[in-house]
Protein backbone atom coordinates (compact mmCIF):
# COMPACT_ATOMS: atom_id res chain seq x y z
CA UNK A 1 0.00 0.00 0.00
CA UNK A 2 1.38 3.44 -0.91
CA UNK A 3 1.08 6.72 0.86
CA UNK A 4 -1.61 9.03 -0.17
CA UNK A 5 -0.96 12.82 -0.60
CA UNK A 6 -2.61 13.98 2.45
CA UNK A 7 -0.69 11.44 4.53
CA UNK A 8 2.91 13.08 2.80
CA UNK A 9 1.46 16.04 3.99
CA UNK A 10 0.44 14.91 7.46
CA UNK A 11 4.07 13.51 7.57
CA UNK A 12 5.43 17.48 6.67
CA UNK A 13 3.24 18.45 9.72
CA UNK A 14 4.35 16.08 11.85
CA UNK A 15 7.80 16.51 11.31
CA UNK A 16 7.20 20.47 11.99
CA UNK A 17 5.55 19.37 15.25
CA UNK A 18 8.53 17.73 16.44
CA UNK A 19 11.15 20.77 15.91
CA UNK A 20 12.10 20.48 12.40
CA UNK A 21 11.28 23.67 10.50
CA UNK A 22 13.42 23.62 7.72
CA UNK A 23 12.06 21.74 4.58
CA UNK A 24 14.96 20.34 2.89
CA UNK A 25 15.43 18.42 6.73
CA UNK A 26 12.00 18.19 6.70
CA UNK A 27 11.81 16.43 3.07
CA UNK A 28 14.52 13.42 3.60
CA UNK A 29 12.84 12.59 6.81
CA UNK A 30 9.44 12.47 5.94
CA UNK A 31 10.73 10.16 2.33
CA UNK A 32 12.32 7.89 5.55
CA UNK A 33 9.12 7.80 7.39
CA UNK A 34 7.40 7.47 4.49
CA UNK A 35 9.38 4.52 3.27
CA UNK A 36 9.00 2.61 6.50
CA UNK A 37 5.34 3.39 7.08
CA UNK A 38 5.10 1.34 3.56
CA UNK A 39 7.21 -1.34 4.67
CA UNK A 40 5.57 -1.52 7.94
CA UNK A 41 2.43 -2.02 5.88
CA UNK A 42 3.41 -4.98 3.89
CA UNK A 43 3.63 -6.83 7.27
CA UNK A 44 1.02 -5.90 8.87
CA UNK A 45 -1.81 -4.55 6.23
CA UNK A 46 -4.18 -3.60 9.26
CA UNK A 47 -2.07 -0.96 11.12
CA UNK A 48 -3.65 2.12 10.80
CA UNK A 49 -1.50 5.36 9.48
CA UNK A 50 -1.22 6.49 12.81
CA UNK A 51 -0.27 3.78 14.46
CA UNK A 52 2.21 2.83 11.98
CA UNK A 53 3.93 6.37 11.95
CA UNK A 54 4.52 6.46 15.88
CA UNK A 55 5.92 3.03 15.54
CA UNK A 56 8.27 4.52 12.85
CA UNK A 57 8.90 7.32 14.34
CA UNK A 58 10.13 5.39 17.53
CA UNK A 59 12.98 3.81 15.93
CA UNK A 60 14.36 7.49 15.74
CA UNK A 61 15.22 7.07 20.02
CA UNK A 62 14.35 9.30 22.60
CA UNK A 63 15.91 12.29 21.43
CA UNK A 64 13.47 11.71 18.18
CA UNK A 65 14.38 14.29 15.46
CA UNK A 66 17.09 15.89 17.17
CA UNK A 67 20.51 14.11 16.31
CA UNK A 68 19.26 14.92 13.17
CA UNK A 69 18.84 18.39 13.33
CA UNK A 70 21.90 18.97 15.12
CA UNK A 71 23.96 17.64 12.44
CA UNK A 72 22.25 19.08 9.44
CA UNK A 73 23.00 22.61 11.45
CA UNK A 74 26.54 21.60 11.79
CA UNK A 75 27.03 20.32 8.22
CA UNK A 76 25.35 23.57 6.75
CA UNK A 77 27.16 26.11 9.34
CA UNK A 78 30.63 24.78 7.63
CA UNK A 79 29.19 25.34 4.30
CA UNK A 80 28.06 28.51 5.16
CA UNK A 81 31.36 29.33 6.34
CA UNK A 82 32.54 28.01 3.04
CA UNK A 83 30.51 30.80 1.16
CA UNK A 84 31.69 33.55 3.27
CA UNK A 85 34.73 33.01 2.72
CA UNK A 86 34.77 32.20 -1.32
CA UNK A 87 33.32 35.72 -1.38
CA UNK A 88 35.40 37.45 1.12
CA UNK A 89 38.22 36.14 -0.67
CA UNK A 90 37.43 38.00 -3.85
CA UNK A 91 38.13 41.72 -1.95
CA UNK A 92 41.71 40.77 -1.84
CA UNK A 93 42.37 39.90 -5.46
CA UNK A 94 42.49 42.41 -8.56
CA UNK A 95 40.07 44.58 -8.82
CA UNK A 96 38.71 44.87 -5.82
CA UNK A 97 41.62 44.69 -3.26
CA UNK A 98 42.41 48.11 -4.98
CA UNK A 99 38.75 48.98 -2.21
CA UNK A 100 40.30 47.25 0.25
CA UNK A 101 43.61 49.24 0.13
CA UNK A 102 41.74 52.66 -0.22
CA UNK A 103 39.56 51.46 2.99
CA UNK A 104 42.55 49.81 4.75
CA UNK A 105 44.02 53.64 4.33
CA UNK A 106 40.63 55.83 4.91
CA UNK A 107 40.36 54.14 8.41
CA UNK A 108 44.12 54.51 8.90
CA UNK A 109 43.97 58.33 8.56
CA UNK A 110 40.69 58.67 9.28
CA UNK A 111 42.00 57.57 13.16
CA UNK A 112 44.83 59.77 13.34
CA UNK A 113 41.96 62.52 13.11
CA UNK A 114 41.18 64.02 17.08
CA UNK A 115 38.43 62.83 18.59
CA UNK A 116 38.09 60.25 15.69
CA UNK A 117 36.50 57.77 18.48
CA UNK A 118 33.03 59.94 18.43
CA UNK A 119 33.28 59.78 15.05
CA UNK A 120 33.75 56.18 14.70
CA UNK A 121 30.94 55.61 17.69
CA UNK A 122 28.44 57.72 15.41
CA UNK A 123 29.59 55.39 12.07
CA UNK A 124 28.56 52.04 13.84
CA UNK A 125 25.91 53.47 15.90
CA UNK A 126 24.27 54.49 12.15
CA UNK A 127 25.21 51.14 10.65
CA UNK A 128 23.22 49.55 13.96
CA UNK A 129 19.88 51.16 13.04
CA UNK A 130 20.24 50.30 9.36
CA UNK A 131 20.88 46.28 10.79
CA UNK A 132 18.00 46.54 13.30
CA UNK A 133 15.92 47.99 10.55
CA UNK A 134 16.91 45.53 7.61
CA UNK A 135 16.70 42.77 10.48
CA UNK A 136 12.61 44.05 10.68
CA UNK A 137 12.32 43.91 6.69
CA UNK A 138 13.79 40.35 6.58
CA UNK A 139 11.96 38.86 9.35
CA UNK A 140 8.89 39.91 7.95
CA UNK A 141 9.80 38.26 4.47
CA UNK A 142 10.76 35.27 6.14
CA UNK A 143 7.49 35.38 7.73
CA UNK A 144 4.98 36.20 5.47
CA UNK A 145 6.77 33.40 3.29
CA UNK A 146 6.48 31.00 6.10
CA UNK A 147 2.93 31.67 6.07
CA UNK A 148 2.40 31.54 2.51
CA UNK A 149 4.24 28.50 1.72
CA UNK A 150 5.94 27.00 4.71
CA UNK A 151 8.91 25.73 2.79
CA UNK A 152 11.81 27.33 4.24
CA UNK A 153 15.24 25.97 3.82
CA UNK A 154 17.45 25.60 6.27
CA UNK A 155 20.49 27.58 4.17
CA UNK A 156 18.31 29.93 3.18
CA UNK A 157 17.40 31.02 6.76
CA UNK A 158 20.68 31.21 7.71
CA UNK A 159 21.57 33.67 4.68
CA UNK A 160 18.64 35.85 6.25
CA UNK A 161 18.61 35.61 9.88
CA UNK A 162 21.34 34.05 11.86
CA UNK A 163 23.69 35.33 9.19
CA UNK A 164 26.78 32.48 10.82
CA UNK A 165 26.10 34.89 14.24
CA UNK A 166 27.71 38.00 12.47
CA UNK A 167 24.59 40.21 13.07
CA UNK A 168 24.33 43.60 14.32
CA UNK A 169 24.77 42.12 17.62
CA UNK A 170 28.23 41.82 17.00
CA UNK A 171 28.62 45.62 15.85
CA UNK A 172 26.89 46.56 18.94
CA UNK A 173 30.01 44.68 20.94
CA UNK A 174 32.21 46.87 18.94
CA UNK A 175 30.69 49.72 19.81
CA UNK A 176 30.64 48.81 23.64
CA UNK A 177 34.03 48.19 23.30
CA UNK A 178 34.99 51.65 21.85
CA UNK A 179 32.70 53.04 23.76
CA UNK A 180 33.86 51.57 27.17
CA UNK A 181 37.59 51.52 26.60
CA UNK A 182 38.08 54.90 25.86
CA UNK A 183 40.99 54.41 23.69
CA UNK A 184 42.07 57.80 22.19
CA UNK A 185 42.60 56.65 18.15
CA UNK A 186 44.92 59.48 17.18
CA UNK A 187 47.24 59.00 19.92
CA UNK A 188 47.63 55.62 19.05
CA UNK A 189 51.81 54.62 17.98
CA UNK A 190 52.22 53.71 14.55
CA UNK A 191 51.91 49.77 15.01
CA UNK A 192 48.84 49.69 16.94
CA UNK A 193 46.80 51.95 14.23
CA UNK A 194 47.90 49.68 11.23
CA UNK A 195 46.58 46.65 13.50
CA UNK A 196 43.10 48.16 14.38
CA UNK A 197 42.67 49.93 10.51
CA UNK A 198 43.59 46.20 9.61
CA UNK A 199 40.90 44.68 11.91
CA UNK A 200 38.58 47.56 10.85
CA UNK A 201 39.35 46.56 7.55
CA UNK A 202 38.67 43.07 7.52
CA UNK A 203 35.14 43.85 9.66
CA UNK A 204 33.71 46.02 7.38
CA UNK A 205 34.55 43.33 4.59
CA UNK A 206 33.01 40.52 6.43
CA UNK A 207 29.81 42.73 7.23
CA UNK A 208 29.48 43.37 3.78
CA UNK A 209 29.94 40.31 2.44
CA UNK A 210 27.29 38.63 4.98
CA UNK A 211 24.70 41.63 4.92
CA UNK A 212 24.70 42.47 1.16
CA UNK A 213 26.55 40.20 -1.04
CA UNK A 214 25.24 36.84 -0.04
CA UNK A 215 21.37 37.86 0.67
CA UNK A 216 21.74 39.08 -3.50
CA UNK A 217 23.12 36.08 -4.40
CA UNK A 218 20.70 34.14 -2.15
CA UNK A 219 18.68 32.14 -4.85
CA UNK A 220 21.76 31.28 -7.18
CA UNK A 221 23.56 29.85 -3.93
CA UNK A 222 20.21 27.91 -2.88
CA UNK A 223 20.05 26.31 -6.03
CA UNK A 224 23.43 25.26 -6.23
CA UNK A 225 23.01 23.69 -2.84
CA UNK A 226 19.68 22.13 -2.80
CA UNK A 227 19.30 20.13 -6.19
CA UNK A 228 15.47 20.31 -5.51
CA UNK A 229 15.25 24.05 -4.62
CA UNK A 230 13.91 24.46 -8.52
CA UNK A 231 11.66 21.87 -8.16
CA UNK A 232 9.68 23.05 -5.17
CA UNK A 233 9.67 26.99 -6.26
CA UNK A 234 9.03 25.92 -9.92
CA UNK A 235 11.82 27.61 -11.19
CA UNK B 1 20.57 -8.92 17.70
CA UNK B 2 24.90 -8.82 19.32
CA UNK B 3 26.39 -5.60 20.88
CA UNK B 4 25.95 -2.40 18.37
CA UNK B 5 28.39 -0.24 20.41
CA UNK B 6 31.07 -2.71 18.55
CA UNK B 7 29.84 -0.79 15.09
CA UNK B 8 29.41 2.68 15.89
CA UNK B 9 33.02 3.29 15.16
CA UNK B 10 32.71 1.71 11.69
CA UNK B 11 29.31 3.32 10.31
CA UNK B 12 31.01 5.78 8.35
CA UNK B 13 33.11 2.89 7.06
CA UNK B 14 29.70 0.96 6.05
CA UNK B 15 27.86 3.83 4.33
CA UNK B 16 31.19 4.73 2.46
CA UNK B 17 31.56 0.68 1.44
CA UNK B 18 27.87 0.33 0.13
CA UNK B 19 27.99 3.68 -1.80
CA UNK B 20 30.78 2.39 -3.69
CA UNK B 21 29.04 -1.09 -4.21
CA UNK B 22 25.98 0.42 -5.16
CA UNK B 23 26.45 3.68 -6.74
CA UNK B 24 23.50 5.95 -5.60
CA UNK B 25 21.20 5.21 -2.37
CA UNK B 26 18.95 6.99 0.19
CA UNK B 27 18.92 6.89 3.72
CA UNK B 28 16.29 4.29 3.97
CA UNK B 29 17.26 1.96 1.30
CA UNK B 30 21.21 2.09 3.64
CA UNK B 31 19.43 0.80 6.52
CA UNK B 32 17.69 -1.84 4.29
CA UNK B 33 20.57 -2.92 2.46
CA UNK B 34 22.64 -3.54 5.93
CA UNK B 35 19.95 -5.65 7.59
CA UNK B 36 19.81 -7.40 4.26
CA UNK B 37 23.65 -7.84 4.04
CA UNK B 38 23.96 -8.89 7.87
CA UNK B 39 20.31 -10.93 7.92
CA UNK B 40 19.86 -8.49 10.46
CA UNK B 41 22.89 -8.85 12.56
CA UNK B 42 23.74 -5.05 12.09
CA UNK B 43 20.80 -2.77 12.15
CA UNK B 44 21.41 1.39 11.62
CA UNK B 45 19.36 3.34 13.90
CA UNK B 46 17.64 6.33 12.32
CA UNK B 47 19.26 8.32 14.81
CA UNK B 48 22.97 8.06 13.65
CA UNK B 49 22.24 7.55 10.18
CA UNK B 50 21.72 10.49 8.99
CA UNK B 51 23.78 12.19 11.28
CA UNK B 52 26.83 10.16 9.58
CA UNK B 53 25.47 10.80 6.41
CA UNK B 54 25.51 15.11 6.92
CA UNK B 55 28.60 14.26 8.63
CA UNK B 56 29.88 12.70 4.93
CA UNK B 57 28.08 15.54 3.00
CA UNK B 58 29.71 18.30 4.77
CA UNK B 59 33.43 16.43 4.60
CA UNK B 60 32.34 17.06 0.76
CA UNK B 61 32.40 12.86 0.62
CA UNK B 62 29.11 12.95 -0.60
CA UNK B 63 27.11 14.36 -3.14
CA UNK B 64 23.41 15.02 -3.36
CA UNK B 65 20.65 14.27 -5.73
CA UNK B 66 17.06 14.67 -5.85
CA UNK B 67 14.55 13.36 -7.18
CA UNK B 68 10.89 13.04 -7.25
CA UNK B 69 9.29 9.91 -6.26
CA UNK B 70 5.77 9.23 -6.43
CA UNK B 71 4.18 12.04 -4.49
CA UNK B 72 7.52 13.03 -2.40
CA UNK B 73 11.06 14.20 -2.46
CA UNK B 74 13.93 11.39 -2.56
CA UNK B 75 17.51 12.47 -1.57
CA UNK B 76 20.20 10.26 -3.13
CA UNK B 77 23.57 10.45 -1.74
CA UNK B 78 26.61 9.53 -3.80
CA UNK B 79 30.46 9.45 -3.79
CA UNK B 80 32.81 12.56 -4.47
CA UNK B 81 35.85 12.20 -6.27
CA UNK B 82 37.50 12.41 -2.67
CA UNK B 83 35.30 10.13 -1.45
CA UNK B 84 35.78 7.42 -3.42
CA UNK B 85 39.83 8.00 -2.80
CA UNK B 86 38.38 7.83 1.54
CA UNK B 87 36.65 4.81 1.01
CA UNK B 88 39.96 2.84 -0.25
CA UNK B 89 41.86 4.27 2.27
CA UNK B 90 38.91 3.79 5.01
CA UNK B 91 38.18 0.15 3.91
CA UNK B 92 42.10 -0.46 4.34
CA UNK B 93 42.16 1.08 7.62
CA UNK B 94 39.25 -1.51 8.84
CA UNK B 95 41.48 -4.39 7.13
CA UNK B 96 44.31 -3.71 9.45
CA UNK B 97 42.23 -3.45 12.55
CA UNK B 98 40.36 -6.55 12.07
CA UNK B 99 43.29 -8.03 11.76
CA UNK B 100 45.01 -6.64 14.96
CA UNK B 101 41.70 -7.64 16.48
CA UNK B 102 42.07 -11.23 15.55
CA UNK B 103 45.70 -11.08 16.66
CA UNK B 104 43.76 -9.71 20.24
CA UNK B 105 41.14 -11.92 20.78
CA UNK B 106 42.27 -15.16 19.20
CA UNK B 107 46.59 -15.51 19.26
CA UNK B 108 46.20 -19.36 17.98
CA UNK B 109 44.15 -18.82 14.78
CA UNK B 110 45.79 -15.31 14.02
CA UNK B 111 46.61 -14.91 10.08
CA UNK B 112 50.48 -14.78 10.58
Amino acid sequence: MKLTKNQIDELYKFTRKHYVYHYDVQSELVDHLANDIEKIWEQTPNLSFEDAKNNSFKKFGVFGFMNVIEAKQKQMNKRYKHIMWRFFKEWFTLPKVTTTIVLFLSIFFFLKIQFSEYILLGTLFIFLIFDVINQFKNRKIQKEKKGKTEKVFLLEAMIGNTKGGFTGITALNFFNFVNLSHINFSALEIHWSIIVSLTATLLCILFYVIHYIIPQKAEELLIETYPEYKLVNNL
Amino acid sequence: MSNQKLYKGSLQTIILKLLATNHKMYGYEITQKVKELTKGELQITEGALYPALHKLEADGLLDIEVVKVENRLRKYYKLTEIGTKETTDKLEEMQQFLKTMQHLVNPKFSLE
